[in-house]
């Protein structure tokens, strides 16, 4: 008699014990607000994007979460791909890419915000996610060519193309598929008999220095823009779009005021861009051979970012 | 929340450090990037580089030294496996990377595949040739002294066989070390990364392509200097 | 299973681009024999004569093995660094990697012929370089086409990868995943094989008719 009152008490005692621990578990996962999530940052396949992504990565680790790196994925198509299958959740992408070359906006916006808006209504809609706010730079493609080339066949804007017979323009893969390359050229420049180079390994501006392309795909941040053995064509009948970046984050992040956190930081970071920052920093990896890790730091650091 | 488009000054732009004169022309060997990239980019990809090398090719030897005893045991299995073994080898490393990747994805693992299925074509011939080289009379005297088929293998053909057994290993590492180069456009790692880096910069950056490129031309010289000496000391009776 | 899938598709991708296909293969195949012919011009020469006077032995083994290890990749990259891209500049490359198994099996090839016949040649009188073409250079032709079929079927892969870096050729579709998918790639590597194939087969059938010359008993 005296053991079965034991056995009875021992069972109670284990399960109030038992109730207890599952309470303490249930409150301390239910107040898990203050866990941050994991942001998994990815980078499309240039020194630009790398940098972003290590703006982006080191505001929110400063902040408390936890950033991993998927860099290089490949070209917007690829990146967008991605994003879809969850394989990351936030990436830096440029506005005009999204409206044209993801979403195929049938009428191109014609301002700036007009490009965000139709890029940040797609990704509400088709995505799942939000387009954070855009940065005051914009990093468009060009028609790059040797200014000696510019100088010979009196090219001045890409409408000026149409002088020549035939002519060679080298870009990245995909150029030949987008409305923002060598579709654009073909359709709204009326431009016939180009020959499409496709960039391997090696840069624009090396295959334009030993004559291997008459035009090629520089971006108009990069460095040797600024160097006036090369020229930029005139856009006019602006094919390469407006390029602000912003980015694309999975609405799993933004929810809650973690999310709210994560808003404030990106867009913190992205209001610091200007076209100045963003063509020095392009300058610190290409010229002076930084890395996108310590030019990111620099100037998160030197605009107080990184609290 | 700061203002979007800014209303303040702009941003404090840093000084990101200002690369030498060396770097500024584009010099073959600026040794102030190799030093200061030595342990963040250069010693990084030299030691994943030697680990996806020394992975694949002793998973690759373990597997091909099964093989080739059932080859050489079972004359029928030996004309396939060689023959599959050769077509692995003729694939070009770029495709076999892209045809696994749907089944192993976009992973170190998808590489370790790929390099050990190219060190079979060596490896397989090399260990069956060198089971084969061993002379039929060296084989009646063991049978003769009374040793056991597992024994003589182990105790005679086995030993016989170890110069071109060896002689296979010192090839597959040097080539694994060469197609491990090529694994850059797949993943990050290995000496082949700060290479094609090297080569996509607008001016080819000489220094980072001369150092990762000299550091894989040196490791492979190196492996197959240190494998050829293991060769002939291990093997002490064999000629040349 | 993924892989049939994607092999199917190739072969539907071929009729499809036979054209390109056909376009990047003879890039390939260009650049693979012209670096090959080169190689050949300068290694067997000097091959086939350091064989006949047995001197050199240590550097042929040298350059044998310096040969073999080299990576490929890196001594492209090097090379398109010094010279730039083009098609003698890759070449370039290619025929540095071509000499060693040339030379190797030249110098072996001529050096491992029977000595007997070597002295029967001198006695009957023979100049140093009849004895090279006349006795050394049938007998030790085997040997030799094999180097020769060993470095071409080296060379086509390689010249592949120089396409993979720099545009032109199958590697130029193989580089492309994005563009031409798991087919192209698949497609391309057949095509890869197909130009190896037949280099390795019509130097085999010389080999043979090589073989079958020396001796037309056996």
């Amino acid at each position: 008699m005296f053991r079965k009152h034991t056995r009875r008490a021992a069972r109670a005692a284990f399960a109030v014990s038992f109730g207890v621990a599952l309470l303490i578990g249930l409150v301390a996962c239910g107040g898990g607000s203050s866990a941050k999530p994991s942001v998994v940052i990815g980078t499309k396949n240039f020194a630009e994007e790398y940098i972003l992504g290590q703006l982006y990565g080191q505001a929110l680790a400063a902040k408390g979460f936890k950033v991993t790196y998927k860099n290089d994925i490949g070209s917007s198509e690829v990146i967008d791909t991605a994003f879809k299958s969850g394989k990351i959740n936030l990436y830096p992408e440029y506005t005009g890419v999204i409206a044209l070359d993801i979403a195929k906006t049938a009428n191109a916006p014609k301002t700036a915000s007009a490009t965000y808006q139709v890029a940040k209504s797609f990704e509400q809609r088709s995505r799942d996610a939000t387009l954070l706010k855009p940065t005051p730079f914009s990093d468009t493609d060009t028609f790059t060519v040797l200014t000696s080339n510019a100088q010979k066949d009196g090219l001045t804007t890409m409408s000026d193309l149409s002088k020549l017979p035939s002519f060679s323009y080298a870009g990245y893969p995909e150029c030949d598929q987008r409305i923002t390359c060598i579709l654009g050229m073909k359709q709204i420049y009326g431009l016939k008999n180009i020959t499409f180079i496709p960039i391997g390994n090696i840069s624009v501006y090396t295959l334009l220095d030993q004559g291997k392309a008459l035009g090629g795909d520089g971006f108009s941040t990069d460095p040797a823009q600024l160097d006036p053995k090369y020229t930029a064509l005139v856009d006019d009948k602006h094919i390469f779009g407006f390029q602000n970046v912003a980015p694309v984050v999975a609405n799993s992040l933004t929810s809650g005021s973690n999310g709210t956190l994560l808003e404030q930081t990106c867009n913190a970071v992205s209001a610091d861009l200007t076209l100045q920052a963003m063509q020095a920093m392009n300058k610190a990896y290409y010229v002076d051979k930084a890395t996108p890790k310590q030019i990111a730091h620099g100037f998160l650091a030197a605009n107080g970012l990184l609290k | 929340m700061s203002g979007l488009f800014l209303a303040k000054g702009g941003p404090v732009i840093p000084s990101f450090g200002h690369a030498s004169k060396c770097l500024l022309h584009n010099g073959w060997f600026c040794t102030d990037w190799i030093t200061n990239h030595w342990s963040d980019i250069l010693q990084p990809a030299l030691i994943q580089h030697i680990q996806l090398t020394v992975i694949a090719v002793s998973i690759g030897f373990g597997i091909a030294f099964v093989l080739a005893v059932a080859g050489f045991r079972w004359r029928i299995v030996d004309a396939p496996l060689g023959v599959f073994a050769d077509f692995l080898y003729t694939l070009p490393s770029i495709a076999l990377f892209q045809i696994l990747v749907p089944l192993t994805g976009v992973t170190v693992t998808t590489v370790e595949v790929a390099l050990v299925a190219f060190t079979q074509f060596v490896l397989y011939r090399n260990i069956v040739a060198g089971l084969r080289s061993v002379p039929a009379d060296v084989l009646e005297s063991a049978r003769g002294m009374g040793l056991t088929r597992t024994q003589t293998f182990v105790r005679v053909e086995l030993p016989l066989a170890l110069p071109a057994i060896l002689a296979g290993v010192r090839i597959a590492t040097v080539a694994t070390i060469s197609i491990a180069t090529v694994a850059a456009f797949l993943i990050q790692d290995g000496l082949g990364a700060p290479i094609f880096d090297a080569l996509g910069t607008p001016d080819i950056f000489k220094t980072e392509l001369l150092a990762a490129g000299g550091l894989a031309i040196v490791l492979a010289l190196v492996a197959d200097g240190a494998l050829a000496v293991a060769q002939r000391a291990l093997t002490p009776w064999s000629r040349r | 299973m993924i892989a049939a899938g994607a092999f199917v598709d190739a072969l539907r991708f071929i009729p499809a681009h036979a054209t390109l296909l056909l376009d990047k293969s003879g890039q390939t195949a260009e650049l693979a024999f012209a670096s090959l012919g080169i190689a050949l011009v300068l290694a067997l020469p000097l091959g086939l004569w350091l064989g006949h006077r047995h001197k050199g032995l240590s550097i042929a083994i040298g350059i044998s093995s310096l040969g073999r290890a080299l990576p490929s990749i890196a001594l492209i990259g090097i090379g398109i660094g010094v010279l730039g891209i083009g098609f003698w500049n890759l070449s370039a490359a290619l025929v540095v990697l071509a000499i060693p198994p040339i030379l190797t099996n030249a110098y072996f090839g001529v050096a491992d012929v029977d000595r007997d016949a070597v002295e029967a040649g001198r006695g009957m009188g023979l100049t140093e370089l009849q004895i090279l073409t006349r006795i050394e250079l049938p007998l030790g032709l085997p040997l030799l086409l094999a180097g020769v079929r060993i470095g071409a079927v080296f060379v086509i892969a390689t010249a592949t990868l120089a396409g993979v870096v720099s545009g032109g050729g199958l590697g130029d579709i193989m580089a492309r995943p994005v563009t031409y998918g798991l087919a192209g790639t698949i497609a391309a590597a057949l095509c890869v094989s197909a130009i190896a194939l037949l280099t390795s087969l019509a130097l085999a059938l010389a080999q043979r008719a090589a073989f079958r010359r020396m001796a037309p008993n056996a």
